[in-house]
């Protein structure tokens, strides 16, 4: 899932400033189970920005609220089509993919975002998102007892611990795990320690080109004659 | 365009709420649930309100109903049943039941006869009335009520409270025609009766069928109650025995306690687990100084020198029978005598029917009807109460009398019988060990009763009536069976776990098929998962016309708006603290210049968005008060506080003082509440008066 956290009620405030009308975008997927930009902070947001309008004289805004579904899909947002002609500015709360896919929707009117999109994770429990996934491209996680060290270790290498592990925990944050540590403990409960005796050669970064794209069908000529 | 979603979600969440046990069991379907939770927040009015939507004589039920809703109560597997007959007593009393005049125009021209004044006739006369047919309610004895006259004695029912209940009928215009024994059905429709209900009761007491049964000195059950409750004081000498282990065996043994009987015995064939009577009648006979002797019956009665001697035989339990009870065998030469002054037979009673009246008798000498419509043999009768039924409780009477006046309502005018649909899901299921382990354990409070000593000499009521605080202490047990939250919106549901990880009482569950389920049965109404779902899919069920916190909210703001004082203040304060007994409770009833109370059921529902809205419309300062250690809910104080520093960041990033959000009374032992909210009152008045200030400099 999609981790992310809604900007400071300041920044907000700021990039809305210039339109009248502004319609809060909400998202029922990801942002709404990371509690960033669901149907919930949608309306926390609606009111908060209300109580700032009515705290301060600067601004008159008029702002309606909606909360779609998935904004990374055209098809979810065609139920805006018409809302959007009402309004001056999209804020979006969606992640960084709904932003721009909502911006390409409707290419007539401006799209901000509301939330910082932050990384791909899990709950670790209620109220709490940890980073589990840096979407490298090339999984190695077979070889690492299910344990990432791109994302988990601070430095992201491939053959660890390095000498700033203490106690398990890592030097530059002593209240995070050491990744090596849990790697190796893993993979000795699994007793597949040799894998730890491996070298792992570097990686290259430089080959993953961006924006990348996966295509996943084949490539047949769309014909007319199936009947 | 803009909150249709939030109007949706407004407009789904009325009429939810699942029918729930205590009301099933009650044979009126009163809305107990709801009563019990007004009188928790102190408001008893409205409680009798609901209490006399579903019931035509309140104040009778108060005293003698028998309560099953109490059998099927599901705090009973926590720890013990809802008070429920006792709640409903102190909310007539509290309420002034007995001061509510009703008024009934007659609207139809069919007149309707009523055969019997006991809770039955009443109730029918009661619906019929209010139907607005002329009805005549004939009673063969001087007084009316039936058994709450002359069956039930008075230290279990004052002879006002029926009293007032016929005063009430009369004042509707019903006709009462007493020291009228009807003979004739059919002279009734030839004096222009249209229908007909009877209700004659049950009566005659059943024989035991031994020897010497006629012997001076042995007098049956009924006829002595209705002696006594008539004014007569029978003498009975001192040693006196009552033959029977059902309530009019109860009722008579301690009502020749108080006739002064120096030793009341009860004899009963069975054990004390196999009384028919109920547990409270058993232990209120055993402290008067009732004695029992078990598995005992007496074979033959004789009279000599002026005393009644009496061979018994001793009994032992064999197998159960079809009612489940085990049956008594007599054992083989162990008779025995005794002697007592007098002998009360109460053994059980049956109806007695004209055979003038032609109709159809079954079972143990009941009027044959038909069980939806109550239709009897003949057309345009129709019959319920004790007459078709045998002896039964008062409230079944009612139940009875209700459903006659609308199916005679349907028979006259024509129509096919509308029977009641269950069209409301009903709640059941026990509660699981998991969310029985969470809910916090609170003593049963029982009203007060008089003393032993004080009512064996007399016939004086002898259950009291709760105080205030006790009363709303003992409402606030209830769990709100039914009343708990659902995913309304599935398709919202984006399945985040929030609801599953945040739940006290650990209901919420994934599926098999990966959706998460909230089963009614074991929620607790606590509303957490409500103000904390991201995607607002979730809603608390809800009873009819209970305002939502926005509401509430809205109402307050309109309030102050037009006062216009200052500076505004909005509390939101946990309605049972607040209206009940909590330290809040003189700050709802005196008032205090600039501080609107928007009352909420446990302050865990409140949502940001509420304490926002209160700072947009103009609140210089928010505060929460909950019920402090009054709370019988889980985690409560941390819900609260997660979202008040929440709401607090936010302020400070608008550039508001988020002391202006405060929070009293959540957990226990927070000394003066009182004095906190003045110093908040203070520091509020001041932060408004340095921002007043500013703006000046500004501009």
């Amino acid at each position: 899932m999609i981790v992310a956290e809604q900007k400071p009620m300041e920044e907000i405030r700021r990039v809305i400033a210039p339109y009248e009308r502004v319609l809060l975008l909400g998202c029922g997927t990801c942002m709404t189970v990371c509690g960033a930009g669901g149907e919930r902070e949608v309306s926390f947001l609606n009111s908060a920005l209300r109580v700032a309008q009515a705290k301060s004289s600067d601004g008159i805004h008029n702002f309606s609220e909606y909360t779609v579904k998935r904004q990374c899909d055209f098809e979810f947002l065609d139920s805006l089509a018409d809302k959007v002609n009402e309004v001056d500015a999209i804020l979006s709360l969606g992640c960084g993919i709904g932003v721009q896919v909502v911006a390409e929707r409707f290419p007539d009117i401006p799209v901000l975002p509301g939330v910082n999109t932050s990384f791909m994770g899990m709950a670790k429990e209620w109220g709490v998102w940890d980073e589990r996934c840096a979407a490298c491209g090339d999984c190695r996680l077979a070889e690492t007892a299910g344990i990432c060290p791109i994302t988990r270790c601070t430095k992201g290498i491939l053959n660890g611990p390095c000498a700033g592990t203490k106690n398990g925990k890592c030097e530059a944050n002593k209240d995070m795990d050491c990744a090596w540590i849990l790697i190796y403990k893993r993979l000795e409960r699994l007793q597949q320690l040799d894998k730890m005796r491996r070298y792992y050669p570097p990686r290259n970064f430089r080959v993953i080109p961006r924006p990348r794209r996966i295509v996943m069908k084949a490539d047949v000529e769309p014909g007319e004659d199936n009947g | 365009m803009d909150n249709y979603q939030a109007s949706r979600m407004r407009e789904a969440s009325y009429g939810h709420s699942l029918i729930p046990p205590c009301q099933v069991a009650c044979p009126l379907h009163m809305e107990i649930g709801e009563y019990v939770d007004l009188v928790a927040q102190g408001k008893v009015l409205e409680a009798l309100q609901v209490i006399r939507d579903g019931n035509p004589f309140p104040s009778i039920c108060a005293y003698v109903c028998t309560h099953p809703c109490e059998d099927a109560c599901r705090r009973s597997q926590v720890d013990k049943p809802i008070a429920i007959r006792a709640l409903k007593r102190f909310a007539v009393e509290f309420g002034g039941d007995r001061m509510i005049q009703l008024e009934a125009e007659t609207t139809q021209s069919e007149k309707v006869a009523v055969v019997g004044s006991g809770p039955a006739g009443l109730a029918c006369a009661y619906y019929l009335r209010k139907l607005g047919y002329p009805v005549t309610i004939f009673e063969a004895y001087s007084e009316l009520g039936g058994m709450l006259r002359v069956g039930i004695p008075q230290y279990r029912l004052p002879r006002e409270v029926v009293d007032t209940e016929v005063q009430r009928l009369i004042h509707m215009g019903v006709e009462i025609k007493a020291n009228t024994r009807v003979i004739s059905l059919d002279l009734l429709f030839d004096i222009g009766y249209k229908a007909v209900f009877i209700t004659v009761g049950a009566h005659q007491s059943l024989r035991m069928g031994i020897e010497g049964e006629e012997s001076p000195g042995v007098i049956d059950g009924a006829t002595f109650l209705r002696e006594v409750n008539l004014g007569l004081k029978p003498s009975l000498g001192e040693e006196v025995a009552v033959v029977g282990g059902g309530n009019v065996a109860m009722d008579a043994a301690r009502a020749a306690v108080r006739l002064g009987a120096s030793k009341v015995s009860i004899l009963y064939r069975r054990s004390r687990a196999e009384m028919p009577a109920g547990p409270d009648e058993i232990e209120q006979a055993l402290e008067e100084g009732v004695e029992t002797m078990f598995l005992m019956a007496p074979t033959k009665m004789k009279r000599e020198n002026g005393r009644l001697g009496v061979t018994c035989t001793r009994m032992e339990l064999g197998e159960p029978d079809a009612g489940g009870r085990r049956r008594p065998v007599p054992i083989e030469d162990s008779e025995f005598n005794m002697e007592f002054d007098t002998l009360i037979t109460a053994i059980g009673q049956a109806p007695q029917i004209s055979e003038d009246f032609r109709l159809r008798i079954g079972k143990g000498s009941t009027i044959q009807v038909d069980p939806v419509t109550l239709t009897t043999n003949r057309a345009g009768v129709f019959a319920g109460g004790d007459a078709v039924t045998g002896p039964a409780t008062v409230t079944q009477a009612l139940a009875s009398g209700r459903q006659a006046a609308f199916r005679i309502d349907d028979y006259l005018r024509h129509r096919y019988p509308l029977v009641d649909k269950e069209a409301e899901e009903t709640l059941s299921g026990e509660l699981s060990p998991e969310t029985i382990e969470m809910i916090r354990k609170t003593e049963r409070l029982e009203p007060p009763i008089l003393p032993p000593e004080a009512r064996a000499k007399e016939f004086k009521a002898v259950e009291l009536i709760y105080n205030w605080e006790a009363a709303v202490d003992e409402a606030r047990r209830c769990l709100r069976c039914g009343m708990g939250a659902e995913i309304l919106f599935q398709d919202k549901c984006a399945t985040c776990l929030t609801c599953l990880r945040v739940c006290p009482y650990h209901v919420p569950y994934l599926d098999e098929g990966g959706t998460i389920q909230i089963p009614a049965d074991q929620c607790q109404a606590c509303g957490i998962c409500v103000a904390e779902c991201p995607a607002r899919a979730i809603v608390l069920r809800k009873p009819y016309d209970r305002r939502h916190i926005d509401e509430e909210l809205e109402h307050a703001l309109k309030s102050a708006a037009e006062s216009k004082s200052k500076p505004l203040i909005i509390g939101f304060c946990c309605q049972y603290g607040l209206f009940g007994t909590g330290a809040l409770a003189s700050l709802w009833r005196g008032g205090k210049a600039g501080i609107w109370i928007v009352p909420v059921l446990c302050v865990a529902k409140l949502e940001g968005e509420h304490i926002l809205r209160a700072f947009e419309m103009g609140a210089e300062g928010v505060f929460i008060a909950g019920c402090g250690e009054q709370c019988s809910r889980e985690n409560t104080a941390f819900w609260v506080l997660q979202r008040v520093e929440r709401i607090r960041r936010a302020l400070s990033q608008i550039g508001l003082e988020p002391e202006r959000l405060q929070t009293f009374n959540l957990r226990a032992a927070e000394g003066d509440t009182a004095e906190a909210l003045d110093n908040f009152t203070g520091q509020i008045g001041r932060l408004c008066l340095a921002s007043v200030i500013k703006q000046e400099v500004k501009s």
